[in-house]
């Protein structure tokens, strides 16, 4: 450590001043020496001048009488002087007198006389311009250098104790102004406490100068920096405060945190990804890496971490953990440049079971537990890729007539009827099978490794057999059945959607054949199918080329043998097939809403020749068929009343029939249709009566003017005795309700004469007419019909 | 004393301006083979330097008293010089004894006499006094 006043500044400026007046007393002095000494030798020699000057008027006398002794006297005068040497008096001839002084020195002795001899030339005192003689006095140079350095010692000395005393001066001020309040100022500073907000005092002496402005620019400057520091300190206490917060939140938050590089080694995570992922943080210590968790696919998350570093993008991706309890987890990604990715972890276990679970629900079927269409979508493409192809036989199990148990007995008697029948399926099955609920009552049936139509008929024979048997339900017992359709995979279809086709096809050809309840499908089917379709486009043309033809069939008064009325039937005159017969489009119509169309082409002939026949005096009655699906919206009763008002025509020339079915889907809407109708004036009549499933009460609840006895009854009314008494019990039961009664499908007498026995009124058939056109049906009125004689009987 | 002195020398200055327009000559003895001095030679002669003549005689100069108005315009008309000056003069010579002032006559008149009688003797006086027992050898006219 340097001594420290050695730095301070009175050191510093005490060897300035003294070096500085030092350097300048030396050239001063110098300068002063040769000058002093200059004007020495000068006041030498005017000196001697004036000496001179003393003796000039008596060396003038001297000389001008050539007086010796007067002269010796004047140079003896002269010799007392100390700087005079030598004194030499000389006129033109002769020298007059000379002396020197004793113990003097002359120039002659020195090199180099610092003050000239003088000499100077006397005139004679009675002659301005006559010189007699000439005074040269030499000096003493030991004298004259004496006097010289005597002055200049003198003036040096004086000069230089100015100098000293003015550089003494100089400190003593530096000291006093600059020095001392400085160190004043230096020793407050460092005794006070700037940060407690103490203040530095100038010194009193320098109240409004430059130190007391110092003082005040310390104080700012204190201030400014205490202010600094304490902001600064702020900025820090805040700065660890969210540090603290941040760090809080990072090690507590829910979700598992990491940072990671490219190549899986973590560099910080916090205890919720521990948690969460199970990872063994004491096994790996120091250089924790991704792949020591229990990933059960850890190639996904690097392939995911790379993507990430690679386009910046998030990324997101689900693994699961190898761990006893299924443990899902979600990762987002986010990159943090330097090849290092966030990662935030996140437990969606839950979320992926509800997942899972919806999934499951979604493809599950919730009455039976068979997976419904979607599973069967999903599952069938992974077993088939399973099997590597294995073949398989699929299966389309429909459930007979369940429309008309859903609509009899309701929808939970259906969902028995499916809960009952999809376990007896299920009993047929090997648990390898496959079931699935295709919607409604179609159930499909994946029989694996089944390639021979001998292996699949087997189990379909079961399973029609499981299906045969009566099913209670609310202690009535219902007898169903059901058709199959099968195809194989691959020959019939290599896909889903091609082999559930293929199915498809072999059960609508299993529906309509009656014999047989299960088909294998045939590529024909395919052809008889397109067939179908092209007839139905065909169809939907019909109106438009005015091919449908209305045939009429008479219903004849039984008592009185005459034509009443008749029943309108609609015919298709194909151009290319010929007359087609309904039953091969009513159904084809059925299945789209073009049989809403047809029934009001039907009505709006019917009016037309109602109002022809009206014209011609003849009055004859028409009933016409209406279907299921124009009631009630398709024929509201105002658009008939509308339609025969426009002919001119009145309600009871027109008689709509029904069967027991239409009105079965809805029974409050269907009667209060029919109400509306027959307060209308329309007659309603029940057609195909004693078919199906609607029982006799049905009579008492719908509103209806006429019964029509199906044929089936009537035909084998002669030879089957039941029949008779089921027919002579609906004639009975209809005259007791107050209904008419029509009998369809006469063929003979016989049936005729037994109808007569029973009191039927009017019958309709073949034997009198099969239906015609209407040209035909005038001439048959014309003609007339015969009735056999009331007697005859085909009974023995 | 001084103020004295100086009425003194005013009242003594009234003859000497009276006398001024007058020539003063130095004379010698007729006898005398000195016709003609040069001013140098009656300065030499009457002031000292030295007593020789060109005829190889001593001169012997005389001088007229100290209060002669003549006296005064002599050294005045010859030297430039007053007569305090002169005497200043003398009086350094004095005290050496080298060289002696020239003899004091009384009057004029004396110094004609001297003249007259002695062959050495020079002396000086106005035009107006000179008697044919002089001979002139030199003049100062009045300036």
């Amino acid at each position: 450590m340097i001594n420290p006043f050695r730095k301070g500044i009175l050191f510093g400026t005490t060897i300035s001043i003294v070096g500085t007046a030092f350097c300048v007393s030396a050239i001063f002095i110098l300068m002063v020496a040769f000058v002093t000494a200059a004007d020495t030798r000068k006041d030498f020699a005017r000196h001697m001048d004036e000496l001179l000057d003393t003796v000039e008027s008596t060396a003038s006398v001297a000389c001008f009488v050539e007086d010796k002794q007067l002269a010796a006297e004047l140079v003896s005068g002269l010799l007392k002087n100390r700087v005079v040497s030598r004194v030499v008096v000389q006129t033109a001839d002769k020298e007059l007198a000379r002396g020197e002084r004793a113990g003097s020195y002359r120039a002659d002795a020195t090199p180099e006389p610092m003050v000239q001899a003088v000499s100077r030339k006397i005139m004679s005192p009675f002659s301005k311009d006559k010189v007699i003689c000439e005074i040269r006095m030499e000096p003493d140079t030991r004298e004259a250098n004496r006097l010289v350095w005597e002055n200049i010692y003198f003036t040096v000395s004086l000069l230089a104790l100015q100098l000293f005393l003015v550089a003494a001066a100089v400190v003593l001020i530096v000291l006093y102004f600059v020095v001392r309040p400085i160190r004043a100022l230096s020793n407050n500073l460092h005794s006070i406490d700037a940060a407690a907000g103490e203040k530095l005092l100038s010194p009193k002496e320098h109240q409004g100068n430059e130190i007391a402005r110092l003082t005040d620019d310390i104080n700012n400057l204190t201030g400014i920096l205490v202010d600094a520091l304490q902001n600064e300190h702020q900025l820090r206490t805040q700065q660890e405060i969210n540090e603290q917060k941040y760090h809080s939140i990072f090690d507590n938050a829910g979700s598992g945190i990491f940072i990671a590089d490219v190549n899986g080694h973590i560099s910080s995570f916090n205890r919720s990804f521990v948690l969460l992922t199970h990872f063994p943080v004491d096994e790996h210590g120091q250089s924790p890496k991704l792949a020591h968790a229990p990933w059960r696919d850890h190639e996904r998350l690097m392939e995911a971490i790379r993507v990430c570093v690679e386009t910046g993008a998030n990324q997101s991706v689900d693994l699961k953990l190898d761990t006893e309890e299924p443990c899902w987890l979600n990762v987002i990604l986010t990159d943090s440049g330097n090849d290092q990715v966030q990662g935030v972890v996140s437990d969606i276990t839950q979320a992926k079971q509800s997942e899972t679970t919806a999934l499951q629900m979604a493809v599950t079927d919730k009455l039976t537990g068979f997976s419904n269409r979607l599973g069967l979508e999903r599952y069938l493409p992974d077993a088939i890729r399973h099997r590597h192809g294995e073949p398989l036989a699929m299966m389309l199990v429909d459930i007979k007539g369940f429309k008309q148990i859903n609509g009899s007995m309701g929808m939970s008697a259906g969902d028995t009827v499916l809960k009952v029948v999809s376990s007896r399926l299920k009993g047929c099955l090997k648990n390898t099978d496959w079931l699935a609920r295709l919607g409604g009552d179609e159930f499909a049936v994946v029989l694996h490794g089944v390639s021979t139509q001998a292996a699949a008929e087997s189990v379909a024979i079961r399973i029609i057999g499981a299906f045969r048997q009566p099913i209670e339900i609310d202690e009535t017992s219902i007898a169903s059945g059901c058709d199959i359709g099968i195809a194989f995979y691959p020959t019939d279809g290599a896909d889903l959607p091609s082999l559930l086709r293929s199915a498809e096809f072999a059960l609508s050809y299993a529906k309509t054949t009656a014999s047989k309840d299960f088909q294998f499908f045939m590529p024909e089917m395919v052809v008889t199918a397109e067939q179908h379709r092209k007839l139905e486009t065909e169809l939907h043309q019909s109106i438009q080329r005015d091919e449908l033809r209305l045939f009429y069939q008479p219903i004849i008064d039984l008592q009185e043998g005459r034509i009443v009325g008749a029943e309108a039937l609609v015919r298709w005159q194909h151009p290319t097939r010929g007359l087609v017969p309904p039953d091969a489009f009513i159904p084809l119509a059925e299945e789209t809403d073009f049989i809403c169309n047809i029934g009001l082409w039907v009505l709006e002939t019917a009016c037309r020749q109602l109002a022809a026949w009206q014209a011609a005096g003849q009055q004859l009655y028409l009933s016409v068929n209406v279907s299921a699906r124009q009631i009630p919206d398709a024929l509201p009763p105002e658009l008939i009343l509308e339609m025969l008002k426009r002919h001119g025509l009145s309600a009871d020339a027109l008689a709509l029939e029904i069967t027991e079915g239409v009105l079965l889907s809805d029974i409050a809407k269907g009667v209060s249709w029919l109400k509306e109708l027959r307060d209308a004036g329309f007659r309603v009549y029940m057609d195909d009566f004693g078919t199906g499933y609607s029982s006799l009460s049905y009579l008492k609840r719908f509103p209806i003017d006429v019964v029509k006895v199906d044929k089936s009854f009537i035909r084998d009314m002669d030879e089957e005795t039941n029949d008779r008494v089921l027919v002579q019990a609906i004639i009975a039961m209809a005259e007791a309700l107050g209904l008419q009664v029509v009998a369809e499908g006469v063929e003979n007498e016989c049936q005729i004469s037994l109808l007569r026995q029973m009191g039927c009124r009017y019958g309709q058939g073949y034997y009198f007419s099969k239906p015609i056109p209407a040209n035909e049906f005038d001439l048959l009125k014309q003609k007339g019909i015969y009735l056999p004689s009331p007697k005859s009987s085909c009974l023995t | 004393m001084l103020r004295r002195y100086f009425l003194v020398c005013c009242f003594a200055a009234i003859p000497a301006i009276a006398a001024a327009a007058d020539d003063i000559v130095v004379i010698v003895n007729q006898k005398t083979a000195v016709n003609k001095m040069s001013r140098d030679e009656v300065i030499n002669i009457f002031l000292g330097r030295n007593r020789q003549l060109s005829s190889g005689v001593t001169a012997l100069p005389l001088d007229l008293p100290s209060t002669s108005p003549e006296r005064e315009q002599f050294y005045s008309r010859l030297t430039g010089k007053s007569m305090s000056e002169i005497n200043a003069y003398w009086a350094r010579l004095i005290f050496s004894g080298r060289a002696s002032p020239p003899s004091l006559v009384h009057s004029q008149e004396e110094a004609m006499q001297m003249v007259a009688d002695n062959r050495s003797a020079m002396g000086y006086v106005a035009r107006s006094k000179v008697a044919p027992s002089v001979k002139i050898i030199f003049e100062l006219h009045p300036e």
